[in-house]
Protein backbone atom coordinates (compact mmCIF):
# COMPACT_ATOMS: atom_id res chain seq x y z
CA UNK A 1 0.00 0.00 0.00
CA UNK A 2 1.40 3.40 -0.91
CA UNK A 3 1.51 6.38 1.45
CA UNK A 4 -1.60 8.05 -0.03
CA UNK A 5 -3.59 4.84 0.28
CA UNK A 6 -2.49 4.35 3.87
CA UNK A 7 -3.50 7.89 4.71
CA UNK A 8 -6.93 7.31 3.12
CA UNK A 9 -7.48 4.07 5.04
CA UNK A 10 -6.44 5.83 8.24
CA UNK A 11 -8.91 8.64 7.52
CA UNK A 12 -11.80 6.20 6.98
CA UNK A 13 -10.89 4.32 10.17
CA UNK A 14 -10.91 7.54 12.19
CA UNK A 15 -14.24 8.53 10.66
CA UNK A 16 -15.74 5.14 11.52
CA UNK A 17 -14.47 5.37 15.08
CA UNK A 18 -15.93 8.86 15.52
CA UNK A 19 -19.29 7.78 14.09
CA UNK A 20 -19.64 4.55 16.08
CA UNK A 21 -21.17 5.83 19.36
CA UNK A 22 -23.91 7.88 17.64
CA UNK A 23 -24.57 5.10 15.13
CA UNK A 24 -24.96 2.63 18.01
CA UNK A 25 -27.62 4.86 19.58
CA UNK A 26 -29.45 5.25 16.27
CA UNK A 27 -29.23 1.48 15.67
CA UNK A 28 -30.57 0.64 19.12
CA UNK A 29 -33.06 3.48 19.51
CA UNK A 30 -34.32 3.92 15.94
CA UNK A 31 -33.51 1.04 13.58
CA UNK A 32 -34.03 -1.86 16.00
CA UNK A 33 -37.48 -0.70 17.20
CA UNK A 34 -38.66 -0.30 13.61
CA UNK A 35 -37.41 -3.78 12.69
CA UNK A 36 -39.10 -5.18 15.80
CA UNK A 37 -42.38 -3.53 14.75
CA UNK A 38 -42.06 -4.83 11.20
CA UNK A 39 -41.63 -8.39 12.50
CA UNK A 40 -44.49 -7.99 15.00
CA UNK A 41 -46.81 -6.75 12.28
CA UNK A 42 -46.52 -10.11 10.47
CA UNK A 43 -46.86 -12.20 13.63
CA UNK A 44 -50.64 -12.36 13.98
CA UNK A 45 -51.80 -15.85 15.01
CA UNK A 46 -54.32 -15.74 12.16
CA UNK A 47 -51.56 -15.54 9.53
CA UNK A 48 -48.76 -13.21 8.49
CA UNK A 49 -50.96 -10.69 6.67
CA UNK A 50 -54.00 -10.97 8.95
CA UNK A 51 -53.30 -7.75 10.85
CA UNK A 52 -52.95 -5.72 7.64
CA UNK A 53 -56.09 -7.37 6.23
CA UNK A 54 -58.03 -6.44 9.35
CA UNK A 55 -56.87 -2.81 9.10
CA UNK A 56 -57.87 -2.61 5.45
CA UNK A 57 -61.30 -4.24 5.77
CA UNK A 58 -62.84 -3.21 9.10
CA UNK A 59 -64.97 -0.11 8.56
CA UNK A 60 -64.02 1.60 11.83
CA UNK A 61 -60.33 1.55 10.89
CA UNK A 62 -61.03 2.87 7.41
CA UNK A 63 -62.95 5.77 8.94
CA UNK A 64 -59.99 6.49 11.23
CA UNK A 65 -57.65 6.51 8.25
CA UNK A 66 -59.94 8.91 6.40
CA UNK A 67 -60.23 11.13 9.52
CA UNK A 68 -56.46 11.30 9.77
CA UNK A 69 -56.02 12.30 6.12
CA UNK A 70 -58.84 14.87 6.18
CA UNK A 71 -57.50 16.41 9.39
CA UNK A 72 -53.95 16.53 8.03
CA UNK A 73 -55.17 18.16 4.82
CA UNK A 74 -57.36 20.78 6.53
CA UNK A 75 -54.66 21.63 9.05
CA UNK A 76 -51.90 21.85 6.42
CA UNK A 77 -53.90 24.08 4.08
CA UNK A 78 -54.90 26.39 6.94
CA UNK A 79 -51.32 26.57 8.30
CA UNK A 80 -49.98 27.29 4.81
CA UNK A 81 -52.50 30.06 4.11
CA UNK A 82 -52.01 31.77 7.48
CA UNK A 83 -48.25 31.19 7.33
CA UNK A 84 -47.97 32.73 3.85
CA UNK A 85 -50.04 35.77 4.85
CA UNK A 86 -47.99 36.37 7.97
CA UNK A 87 -44.70 35.86 6.11
CA UNK A 88 -45.72 38.50 3.55
CA UNK A 89 -46.65 40.88 6.37
CA UNK A 90 -43.33 40.12 8.13
CA UNK A 91 -41.40 41.11 4.99
CA UNK A 92 -43.05 44.51 4.93
CA UNK A 93 -42.65 45.34 8.62
CA UNK A 94 -39.86 47.60 9.86
CA UNK A 95 -36.88 45.73 11.29
CA UNK A 96 -37.79 46.35 14.95
CA UNK A 97 -41.39 45.16 14.63
CA UNK A 98 -40.29 42.28 12.45
CA UNK A 99 -37.95 41.04 15.19
CA UNK A 100 -40.75 41.15 17.76
CA UNK A 101 -43.30 39.32 15.58
CA UNK A 102 -40.64 36.80 14.56
CA UNK A 103 -39.82 36.12 18.22
CA UNK A 104 -43.53 35.49 18.82
CA UNK A 105 -43.53 32.97 15.96
CA UNK A 106 -40.57 30.93 17.21
CA UNK A 107 -41.26 31.10 20.97
CA UNK A 108 -43.86 28.27 20.90
CA UNK A 109 -41.27 25.92 19.33
CA UNK A 110 -39.48 25.87 22.67
CA UNK A 111 -42.55 25.09 24.73
CA UNK A 112 -43.84 21.57 25.14
CA UNK A 113 -46.69 20.57 22.81
CA UNK A 114 -48.37 19.12 25.89
CA UNK A 115 -48.36 22.49 27.67
CA UNK A 116 -49.63 24.30 24.58
CA UNK A 117 -52.41 21.74 24.12
CA UNK A 118 -53.37 21.98 27.79
CA UNK A 119 -53.69 25.76 27.36
CA UNK A 120 -56.04 25.21 24.43
CA UNK A 121 -58.19 22.86 26.53
CA UNK A 122 -58.80 25.75 28.91
CA UNK A 123 -59.37 28.31 26.16
CA UNK A 124 -61.75 26.14 24.12
CA UNK A 125 -63.92 25.01 27.04
CA UNK A 126 -67.69 25.42 26.88
CA UNK A 127 -67.49 28.33 29.31
CA UNK A 128 -63.95 29.23 28.34
CA UNK A 129 -62.68 32.63 27.19
CA UNK A 130 -63.11 31.96 23.46
CA UNK A 131 -66.79 31.07 23.78
CA UNK A 132 -67.42 34.01 26.10
CA UNK A 133 -65.61 36.31 23.67
CA UNK A 134 -67.73 35.10 20.75
CA UNK A 135 -70.90 35.49 22.84
CA UNK A 136 -69.89 39.00 23.90
CA UNK A 137 -69.44 39.98 20.26
CA UNK A 138 -72.90 38.58 19.56
CA UNK A 139 -71.52 36.09 17.01
CA UNK A 140 -73.04 33.10 18.79
CA UNK A 141 -76.07 32.70 21.10
CA UNK A 142 -75.01 29.37 22.53
CA UNK A 143 -71.48 28.27 23.42
CA UNK A 144 -69.95 26.35 20.50
CA UNK A 145 -68.84 22.77 21.13
CA UNK A 146 -65.16 23.44 20.39
CA UNK A 147 -63.38 21.20 22.87
CA UNK A 148 -63.55 17.44 22.27
CA UNK A 149 -64.63 18.14 18.68
CA UNK A 150 -63.10 18.67 15.25
CA UNK A 151 -62.79 22.49 15.46
CA UNK A 152 -60.79 22.20 18.67
CA UNK A 153 -58.37 19.65 17.20
CA UNK A 154 -57.96 21.72 14.04
CA UNK A 155 -57.35 24.99 15.94
CA UNK A 156 -54.87 23.37 18.31
CA UNK A 157 -52.96 21.64 15.53
CA UNK A 158 -52.77 24.74 13.31
CA UNK A 159 -51.40 26.63 16.29
CA UNK A 160 -48.71 24.01 16.88
CA UNK A 161 -47.79 23.69 13.19
CA UNK A 162 -47.80 27.37 12.25
CA UNK A 163 -44.09 27.97 13.01
CA UNK A 164 -43.16 25.02 10.78
CA UNK A 165 -45.13 26.67 7.94
CA UNK A 166 -43.87 30.22 8.54
CA UNK A 167 -40.12 29.50 8.84
CA UNK A 168 -39.55 27.96 5.37
CA UNK A 169 -41.96 30.36 3.62
CA UNK A 170 -40.37 33.39 5.26
CA UNK A 171 -36.89 32.07 4.42
CA UNK A 172 -37.89 31.72 0.74
CA UNK A 173 -39.48 35.17 0.63
CA UNK A 174 -36.48 36.87 2.19
CA UNK A 175 -34.22 35.34 -0.49
CA UNK A 176 -36.17 37.13 -3.23
CA UNK A 177 -34.32 40.15 -4.60
CA UNK A 178 -36.54 43.18 -3.85
CA UNK A 179 -35.33 44.72 -7.11
CA UNK A 180 -37.37 42.10 -8.98
CA UNK A 181 -40.56 43.25 -7.29
CA UNK A 182 -39.75 46.91 -7.94
CA UNK A 183 -38.98 46.08 -11.56
CA UNK A 184 -42.26 44.24 -11.98
CA UNK A 185 -44.18 47.17 -10.51
CA UNK A 186 -42.11 49.68 -12.47
CA UNK A 187 -42.89 47.88 -15.72
CA UNK A 188 -46.58 48.38 -15.04
CA UNK A 189 -47.62 45.07 -13.48
CA UNK A 190 -50.46 45.34 -10.98
CA UNK A 191 -49.88 44.12 -7.43
CA UNK A 192 -51.92 41.01 -8.19
CA UNK A 193 -49.82 40.26 -11.27
CA UNK A 194 -46.57 40.80 -9.35
CA UNK A 195 -47.84 38.45 -6.67
CA UNK A 196 -48.94 35.79 -9.15
CA UNK A 197 -46.04 35.96 -11.61
CA UNK A 198 -43.06 36.95 -9.41
CA UNK A 199 -43.68 36.39 -5.72
CA UNK A 200 -45.52 33.08 -5.91
CA UNK A 201 -43.16 31.24 -8.32
CA UNK A 202 -40.08 32.45 -6.44
CA UNK A 203 -41.43 31.27 -3.09
CA UNK A 204 -42.67 27.93 -4.47
CA UNK A 205 -39.87 25.93 -2.88
CA UNK A 206 -40.52 27.43 0.53
CA UNK A 207 -44.22 26.70 0.17
CA UNK A 208 -43.48 23.10 -0.85
CA UNK A 209 -41.19 22.62 2.15
CA UNK A 210 -43.83 24.09 4.46
CA UNK A 211 -46.55 21.89 2.95
CA UNK A 212 -44.40 18.77 3.34
CA UNK A 213 -43.53 19.60 6.90
CA UNK A 214 -47.02 20.43 8.11
CA UNK A 215 -48.63 17.46 6.36
CA UNK A 216 -45.95 15.05 7.58
CA UNK A 217 -46.20 16.23 11.18
CA UNK A 218 -50.00 16.33 11.23
CA UNK A 219 -50.26 12.75 9.92
CA UNK A 220 -48.46 11.42 12.99
CA UNK A 221 -49.82 13.89 15.56
CA UNK A 222 -50.77 12.26 18.82
CA UNK A 223 -50.87 14.56 21.86
CA UNK A 224 -53.07 17.33 20.43
CA UNK A 225 -55.84 15.20 18.85
CA UNK A 226 -55.82 12.85 21.85
CA UNK A 227 -56.48 15.72 24.27
CA UNK A 228 -58.63 18.07 22.16
CA UNK A 229 -60.60 15.58 20.07
CA UNK A 230 -63.82 13.69 20.73
CA UNK A 231 -64.58 10.03 20.02
CA UNK A 232 -65.31 10.77 16.35
CA UNK A 233 -61.96 12.53 15.83
CA UNK A 234 -59.83 9.44 16.38
CA UNK A 235 -56.64 9.54 14.30
CA UNK A 236 -54.38 6.66 13.33
CA UNK A 237 -51.88 7.51 16.08
CA UNK A 238 -54.64 7.33 18.72
CA UNK A 239 -55.74 4.01 17.22
CA UNK A 240 -52.19 2.67 17.59
CA UNK A 241 -52.15 3.81 21.22
CA UNK A 242 -55.44 2.03 21.95
CA UNK A 243 -54.23 -1.18 20.23
CA UNK A 244 -51.22 -1.21 22.55
CA UNK A 245 -52.72 -0.02 25.81
CA UNK A 246 -56.35 -1.14 25.68
CA UNK A 247 -56.67 -4.07 23.28
CA UNK A 248 -53.12 -5.32 23.91
CA UNK A 249 -53.07 -6.41 20.26
CA UNK A 250 -49.42 -6.07 19.24
CA UNK A 251 -49.69 -7.36 15.65
CA UNK A 252 -52.48 -4.88 14.94
CA UNK A 253 -50.59 -2.02 16.64
CA UNK A 254 -47.45 -2.89 14.68
CA UNK A 255 -49.31 -3.14 11.36
CA UNK A 256 -50.98 0.25 11.95
CA UNK A 257 -47.56 1.71 12.85
CA UNK A 258 -46.03 0.33 9.65
CA UNK A 259 -48.93 1.82 7.67
CA UNK A 260 -48.40 5.24 9.25
CA UNK A 261 -44.65 5.00 8.64
CA UNK A 262 -45.28 4.05 5.00
CA UNK A 263 -47.56 7.08 4.63
CA UNK A 264 -44.89 9.35 6.10
CA UNK A 265 -42.24 7.89 3.78
CA UNK A 266 -44.59 8.31 0.81
CA UNK A 267 -45.00 12.00 1.67
CA UNK A 268 -41.22 12.44 1.92
CA UNK A 269 -40.66 10.51 -1.31
CA UNK A 270 -43.26 12.54 -3.15
CA UNK A 271 -41.94 15.80 -1.72
CA UNK A 272 -38.37 14.79 -2.56
CA UNK A 273 -39.24 15.36 -6.22
CA UNK A 274 -39.85 19.02 -5.48
CA UNK A 275 -37.92 19.67 -2.27
CA UNK A 276 -34.47 18.33 -1.46
CA UNK A 277 -34.85 16.28 1.73
CA UNK A 278 -32.06 18.34 3.30
CA UNK A 279 -34.40 21.36 3.14
CA UNK A 280 -36.54 19.66 5.76
CA UNK A 281 -33.72 20.03 8.23
CA UNK A 282 -33.45 23.79 7.62
CA UNK A 283 -36.56 24.23 9.72
CA UNK A 284 -35.42 22.34 12.79
CA UNK B 1 -41.55 45.53 -1.14
CA UNK B 2 -43.84 48.37 -0.10
CA UNK B 3 -43.58 49.20 3.61
CA UNK B 4 -46.37 47.94 5.82
CA UNK B 5 -49.54 50.00 6.09
CA UNK B 6 -51.71 50.18 9.18
CA UNK B 7 -53.74 47.13 8.14
CA UNK B 8 -50.68 44.96 7.63
CA UNK B 9 -49.31 46.02 11.00
CA UNK B 10 -52.62 45.30 12.72
CA UNK B 11 -52.83 41.91 11.02
CA UNK B 12 -49.29 40.95 12.05
CA UNK B 13 -49.82 42.15 15.63
CA UNK B 14 -53.12 40.29 15.92
CA UNK B 15 -51.64 37.06 14.59
CA UNK B 16 -48.56 37.36 16.80
CA UNK B 17 -50.88 37.76 19.78
CA UNK B 18 -52.94 34.77 18.65
CA UNK B 19 -49.74 32.72 18.52
CA UNK B 20 -48.28 33.78 21.88
CA UNK B 21 -51.32 34.26 24.15
CA UNK B 22 -52.54 30.64 23.94
CA UNK B 23 -49.04 29.46 24.83
CA UNK B 24 -48.92 31.55 27.97
CA UNK B 25 -52.62 31.36 28.91
CA UNK B 26 -52.00 28.59 31.39
CA UNK B 27 -49.53 30.61 33.49
CA UNK B 28 -52.08 32.92 35.25
CA UNK B 29 -53.98 29.83 36.39
CA UNK B 30 -50.98 28.71 38.42
CA UNK B 31 -51.67 31.74 40.61
CA UNK B 32 -55.39 31.12 40.94
CA UNK B 33 -57.19 30.88 44.27
CA UNK B 34 -59.96 28.55 43.04
CA UNK B 35 -59.69 24.78 43.06
CA UNK B 36 -60.97 24.48 39.48
CA UNK B 37 -59.39 25.80 36.33
CA UNK B 38 -61.13 28.68 34.64
CA UNK B 39 -59.76 31.55 32.63
CA UNK B 40 -59.31 34.22 33.81
CA UNK B 41 -58.86 33.42 37.51
CA UNK B 42 -61.08 35.37 39.92
CA UNK B 43 -58.75 35.56 42.92
CA UNK B 44 -55.01 35.29 43.15
CA UNK B 45 -52.84 33.16 45.42
CA UNK B 46 -49.71 31.05 45.41
CA UNK B 47 -51.27 28.18 47.34
CA UNK B 48 -51.04 25.73 44.40
CA UNK B 49 -47.28 26.27 44.31
CA UNK B 50 -47.27 25.15 47.92
CA UNK B 51 -49.32 22.09 46.95
CA UNK B 52 -46.92 21.29 44.10
CA UNK B 53 -43.77 21.59 46.20
CA UNK B 54 -45.41 19.81 49.12
CA UNK B 55 -46.25 16.74 47.01
CA UNK B 56 -43.44 14.19 46.85
CA UNK B 57 -44.68 12.69 43.56
CA UNK B 58 -44.58 16.06 41.73
CA UNK B 59 -41.14 16.84 43.12
CA UNK B 60 -39.92 13.42 42.05
CA UNK B 61 -41.35 13.96 38.57
CA UNK B 62 -39.55 17.30 38.28
CA UNK B 63 -36.25 15.77 39.44
CA UNK B 64 -36.68 12.79 37.10
CA UNK B 65 -37.28 15.17 34.18
CA UNK B 66 -34.16 17.18 35.02
CA UNK B 67 -32.07 14.04 35.42
CA UNK B 68 -33.23 12.47 32.15
CA UNK B 69 -32.81 15.79 30.29
CA UNK B 70 -29.30 16.37 31.67
CA UNK B 71 -28.17 12.83 30.84
CA UNK B 72 -29.66 12.87 27.31
CA UNK B 73 -28.12 16.30 26.72
CA UNK B 74 -24.68 15.05 27.79
CA UNK B 75 -24.94 11.81 25.79
CA UNK B 76 -26.28 13.43 22.62
CA UNK B 77 -23.72 16.27 22.66
CA UNK B 78 -20.73 13.95 23.09
CA UNK B 79 -21.85 11.30 20.58
CA UNK B 80 -23.32 13.92 18.21
CA UNK B 81 -20.17 16.05 18.15
CA UNK B 82 -18.05 12.99 17.55
CA UNK B 83 -20.41 11.99 14.72
CA UNK B 84 -20.32 15.45 13.13
CA UNK B 85 -16.50 15.31 13.12
CA UNK B 86 -16.68 11.81 11.65
CA UNK B 87 -19.11 12.87 8.90
CA UNK B 88 -16.62 15.53 7.82
CA UNK B 89 -14.03 12.84 7.11
CA UNK B 90 -16.34 10.77 4.88
CA UNK B 91 -16.64 10.98 1.11
CA UNK B 92 -19.71 12.83 -0.20
CA UNK B 93 -21.78 9.70 -0.92
CA UNK B 94 -21.15 8.01 2.43
CA UNK B 95 -21.74 11.30 4.18
CA UNK B 96 -25.16 11.75 2.54
CA UNK B 97 -26.11 8.19 3.51
CA UNK B 98 -25.00 8.56 7.14
CA UNK B 99 -26.63 11.99 7.46
CA UNK B 100 -29.87 10.51 6.14
CA UNK B 101 -29.76 7.87 8.86
CA UNK B 102 -29.20 10.53 11.52
CA UNK B 103 -32.17 12.55 10.24
CA UNK B 104 -34.46 9.50 10.42
CA UNK B 105 -35.79 10.17 13.93
CA UNK B 106 -36.80 13.66 12.81
CA UNK B 107 -39.22 12.46 10.15
CA UNK B 108 -40.59 9.21 11.62
CA UNK B 109 -43.95 9.72 13.38
CA UNK B 110 -43.27 9.90 17.10
CA UNK B 111 -46.03 7.42 18.00
CA UNK B 112 -44.36 4.81 15.76
CA UNK B 113 -41.04 5.38 17.52
CA UNK B 114 -42.78 5.20 20.89
CA UNK B 115 -44.56 1.90 20.19
CA UNK B 116 -41.43 0.38 18.62
CA UNK B 117 -39.26 1.43 21.55
CA UNK B 118 -41.88 0.14 23.98
CA UNK B 119 -41.94 -3.26 22.24
CA UNK B 120 -38.15 -3.45 22.29
CA UNK B 121 -37.81 -2.17 25.86
CA UNK B 122 -40.34 -4.73 27.08
CA UNK B 123 -38.32 -7.61 25.71
CA UNK B 124 -35.11 -6.13 27.15
CA UNK B 125 -36.71 -5.32 30.53
CA UNK B 126 -35.99 -1.59 30.07
CA UNK B 127 -39.52 -0.24 30.61
CA UNK B 128 -39.49 2.02 33.66
CA UNK B 129 -35.72 2.40 33.61
CA UNK B 130 -33.90 5.72 33.44
CA UNK B 131 -31.38 4.36 30.94
CA UNK B 132 -34.15 3.35 28.50
CA UNK B 133 -35.70 6.81 28.54
CA UNK B 134 -32.30 8.52 28.29
CA UNK B 135 -31.39 6.43 25.23
CA UNK B 136 -34.74 7.22 23.60
CA UNK B 137 -34.39 10.97 24.19
CA UNK B 138 -30.77 10.93 23.04
CA UNK B 139 -31.89 9.30 19.78
CA UNK B 140 -34.53 12.03 19.37
CA UNK B 141 -32.07 14.87 20.04
CA UNK B 142 -29.14 13.48 18.00
CA UNK B 143 -30.25 14.88 14.61
CA UNK B 144 -30.37 18.41 16.02
CA UNK B 145 -26.96 18.10 17.66
CA UNK B 146 -25.36 16.59 14.54
CA UNK B 147 -26.88 19.36 12.37
CA UNK B 148 -25.93 22.14 14.79
CA UNK B 149 -22.35 20.99 15.29
CA UNK B 150 -22.16 20.11 11.58
CA UNK B 151 -22.74 23.76 10.70
CA UNK B 152 -19.84 24.94 12.90
CA UNK B 153 -17.64 22.06 11.73
CA UNK B 154 -18.23 23.06 8.10
CA UNK B 155 -17.03 26.57 8.93
CA UNK B 156 -13.78 25.17 10.26
CA UNK B 157 -10.64 25.83 8.21
CA UNK B 158 -8.90 22.42 7.90
CA UNK B 159 -5.55 24.17 7.38
CA UNK B 160 -5.61 25.34 11.02
CA UNK B 161 -5.64 21.78 12.37
CA UNK B 162 -3.03 20.81 9.79
CA UNK B 163 -0.78 23.70 10.84
CA UNK B 164 -1.17 22.79 14.51
CA UNK B 165 -0.21 19.15 13.98
CA UNK B 166 2.59 20.23 11.64
CA UNK B 167 3.94 22.29 14.52
CA UNK B 168 4.01 19.15 16.63
CA UNK B 169 0.68 19.21 18.52
CA UNK B 170 -0.80 15.80 19.40
CA UNK B 171 -4.25 14.98 17.91
CA UNK B 172 -5.86 15.52 21.32
CA UNK B 173 -4.15 18.89 21.70
CA UNK B 174 -5.24 19.89 18.19
CA UNK B 175 -8.82 19.02 19.14
CA UNK B 176 -8.64 20.85 22.45
CA UNK B 177 -6.97 24.06 21.28
CA UNK B 178 -8.08 24.40 17.64
CA UNK B 179 -11.21 22.40 16.89
CA UNK B 180 -13.08 22.62 20.21
CA UNK B 181 -13.09 26.44 20.61
CA UNK B 182 -14.59 26.93 17.16
CA UNK B 183 -17.29 24.24 17.44
CA UNK B 184 -18.20 25.05 21.06
CA UNK B 185 -21.10 27.39 20.12
CA UNK B 186 -22.58 24.65 17.93
CA UNK B 187 -22.20 22.14 20.76
CA UNK B 188 -23.81 24.51 23.28
CA UNK B 189 -26.67 25.33 20.92
CA UNK B 190 -27.27 21.65 20.19
CA UNK B 191 -26.96 20.81 23.88
CA UNK B 192 -29.55 23.38 24.96
CA UNK B 193 -31.89 22.12 22.28
CA UNK B 194 -31.31 18.51 23.36
CA UNK B 195 -32.04 19.39 26.99
CA UNK B 196 -35.28 21.18 26.15
CA UNK B 197 -36.34 18.45 23.69
CA UNK B 198 -35.99 15.83 26.41
CA UNK B 199 -37.58 18.01 29.10
CA UNK B 200 -40.60 18.74 26.84
CA UNK B 201 -41.02 15.25 25.40
CA UNK B 202 -44.16 13.36 26.38
CA UNK B 203 -45.04 10.54 23.95
CA UNK B 204 -41.91 8.38 24.24
CA UNK B 205 -41.88 9.11 27.98
CA UNK B 206 -45.50 7.98 28.46
CA UNK B 207 -44.75 4.64 26.81
CA UNK B 208 -41.37 4.04 28.46
CA UNK B 209 -42.05 5.52 31.91
CA UNK B 210 -43.60 2.57 33.69
CA UNK B 211 -44.55 3.31 37.27
CA UNK B 212 -41.04 4.32 38.34
CA UNK B 213 -39.59 6.98 35.99
CA UNK B 214 -42.48 9.36 35.50
CA UNK B 215 -41.23 12.67 34.14
CA UNK B 216 -43.06 15.96 34.62
CA UNK B 217 -44.82 15.74 31.21
CA UNK B 218 -45.92 12.17 32.02
CA UNK B 219 -47.48 13.32 35.31
CA UNK B 220 -49.19 16.24 33.53
CA UNK B 221 -50.45 13.87 30.82
CA UNK B 222 -51.94 11.51 33.40
CA UNK B 223 -53.64 14.32 35.34
CA UNK B 224 -54.99 16.08 32.28
CA UNK B 225 -56.63 12.93 30.96
CA UNK B 226 -58.59 12.39 34.17
CA UNK B 227 -59.43 15.47 36.21
CA UNK B 228 -57.23 18.46 36.59
CA UNK B 229 -56.56 20.98 39.32
CA UNK B 230 -54.45 24.15 39.28
CA UNK B 231 -51.46 22.01 40.37
CA UNK B 232 -51.24 20.97 36.71
CA UNK B 233 -51.11 24.65 35.78
CA UNK B 234 -48.19 25.07 38.20
CA UNK B 235 -46.39 22.13 36.58
CA UNK B 236 -47.08 23.55 33.11
CA UNK B 237 -45.82 26.97 34.20
CA UNK B 238 -42.59 25.43 35.49
CA UNK B 239 -42.14 23.82 32.06
CA UNK B 240 -42.75 27.18 30.36
CA UNK B 241 -40.22 28.94 32.61
CA UNK B 242 -37.58 26.34 31.81
CA UNK B 243 -38.29 26.53 28.08
CA UNK B 244 -38.05 30.33 28.10
CA UNK B 245 -34.70 30.14 29.94
CA UNK B 246 -33.56 27.58 27.34
CA UNK B 247 -34.60 29.74 24.40
CA UNK B 248 -32.93 32.81 25.93
CA UNK B 249 -29.71 30.84 26.42
CA UNK B 250 -30.00 29.54 22.86
CA UNK B 251 -30.31 33.08 21.51
CA UNK B 252 -27.30 34.17 23.56
CA UNK B 253 -25.18 31.35 22.14
CA UNK B 254 -26.18 31.98 18.53
CA UNK B 255 -25.69 35.73 18.88
CA UNK B 256 -22.12 35.13 20.05
CA UNK B 257 -21.34 33.13 16.92
CA UNK B 258 -22.98 35.57 14.54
Amino acid sequence: MNAAGRQRAMRVAVAALLLTPAMAIIALGFVAPLIRLAILSFSSPAGPLAAYRELATVDVYRVVLRNTLVLALVVSVASLAIGFALSLALMRLEAGWRAIVFACVVLPLWISVLVRTFSWMLILERNGPLNRFLAALGIVDQPLPLLFAFPGVAIGMVHVLLPYAILPIYAALSRIDPALLRASGGLGASRVTTFRRVLLPLSARGLATAATFTFLLSLGFFVTPALLGGPSDTTISMLIDSFVNERLDWPLAAAASMTLLAMALAVIGLAGRFVPVSALSEVG
Amino acid sequence: MTPAGAWTKAFAALLAAAIVIPVLAVAPLAFSEQSFLQLPPQDWSVRWWGVFFGDASWIRALLTSLEVAALSCLLSVTTGTSAALGLLRLGPRMRALATGLFLGPMVAPVIVLAVGLYALARSLGLVGSTIGLVLAHTMLALPYVVLNVGVSVAGLDPRLALAASGLGASPWRVFRTVTLPSILPGMLGGGIFAFVTSFDEVVLAVFLAGPSVKTLPVRIWEEVRVEYTPVVAVAATIMIILAVIGSAMGRLVTRRTA
